[in-house]
């Protein structure tokens, strides 16, 4: 079986839509997005429904979400970003189920295009600088100099912070991709291996298999976690200016 | 679920952080330098060369604030 391990990734179009010129196809990963607002939908109404004093298991689960992103959001943030609640627990619990999803075989990962992780990223960061900008105003251009600049060091910190400002929804929205990307490739060699390699030496590679999926649950809990929280930190930083140190835990 | 507070995760996942943050601010100075030099002032390998090295001190600065910051929570 002569088959790339990067096969999985291409999309074909199910129900071709031409609007106006721009492509809007049904495909794999359309789906899968419905699947998983779906199920999110689904799994939390039916949490949120019953308000029981003593919860059911379902309801503990999403109490535990809840506590967990309101942490999040106060370390990162303060009390003020408690504001953005909806939006965080929103953007965590979607790409958390984009990732584990993913991971059943048969499924697709949706947040191994970068074209979705990038349309977040690109999102979050543009969010933060017009936050910044309707918050402090022309004093947001402050957080291209760090406090405690020498006068003369300002023409070379002002580039400098300007590419790491930049740099900022590039490296989010390639983490995000380039994890799940490579982890998905991965275990498709592995099991590849395992099919080529038959019964007298296949089961090591299975082995593996076996546990890089564990591996991969991890990695998948842990983007959704650093792009939230990160997230968290770039619109901190928009509230707080340079006031963010002394809140960013 | 996987507990984030789990160390073998925890640490996972800043180490993962951080070497993109390095990678994506080399690419975005490299990249100004370099859209400079084609677009603005045709003024050869200049804007890249010096767009790579501010890159590589942003990266190291974005990665020594990450740094910082999961330092502080422990």
């Amino acid at each position: 079986m002569e088959e790339s391990p990067l096969h999985p990734f291409e999309l074909h179009n199910y129900i071709p839509i031409n609007l106006f010129g721009l492509d809007i196809s049904i495909n794999k990963a359309v789906i899968m997005m419905w699947v998983v607002v779906g199920l999110t939908a689904f799994l939390l109404v039916k949490a949120g429904a019953s308000r029981r004093m003593v919860p059911t298991k379902l309801q503990s689960l999403a109490e535990l979400f809840v506590g967990f992103i309101r942490d999040i959001i106060l370390d990162t943030m303060g009390k003020d970003g408690m504001r953005f609640f909806p939006f965080i627990a929103t953007l965590f619990v979607f790409i958390l189920f984009c990732n584990i999803l993913g991971l059943i075989p048969g499924t697709y990962t949706v947040t191994s295009q970068i074209v979705v992780t990038a349309a977040f990223a690109l999102f979050v960061y543009s969010m933060s600088i017009a936050l910044g900008f309707v918050l402090h105003g022309v004093k947001f251009l402050g957080i291209l100099v760090p406090p405690g600049t020498p006068g003369w060091l300002l023409p070379l910190m002002m580039p400098i912070e300007l590419v790491s400002q930049l740099a900022r929804p590039l490296s989010l929205a390639v983490r995000l991709f380039a994890n799940m990307t490579a982890g998905h490739t991965i275990l498709g060699v592995l099991f590849g291996l395992t099919i080529t390699g038959g019964l007298l030496i296949g089961w090591l590679p299975f082995a593996f298999t076996v546990a890089m999926n564990v591996l991969e649950v991890g990695i998948a809990f842990i983007q959704a976690y650093i792009f939230t929280i990160l997230t968290c930190v770039y619109l901190g930083d928009a509230f707080h200016l340079h006031g963010a140190e002394g809140h960013a835990h | 679920m996987p507990p984030s507070n789990d160390p073998f995760y925890a640490g996972l996942g800043q180490a993962v952080r951080i070497g993109t943050e390095l990678l994506a601010a080399l690419i975005v100075g490299g990249g100004l330098g370099w859209a400079a030099d084609t677009y603005l002032f045709a003024s050869g390998p200049w804007g890249m060369v010096i767009g790579l090295v501010v890159g590589v001190t942003a990266g190291i600065r974005n990665a020594m604030r990450a740094a910082q910051r999961w330092d502080k929570s422990g």
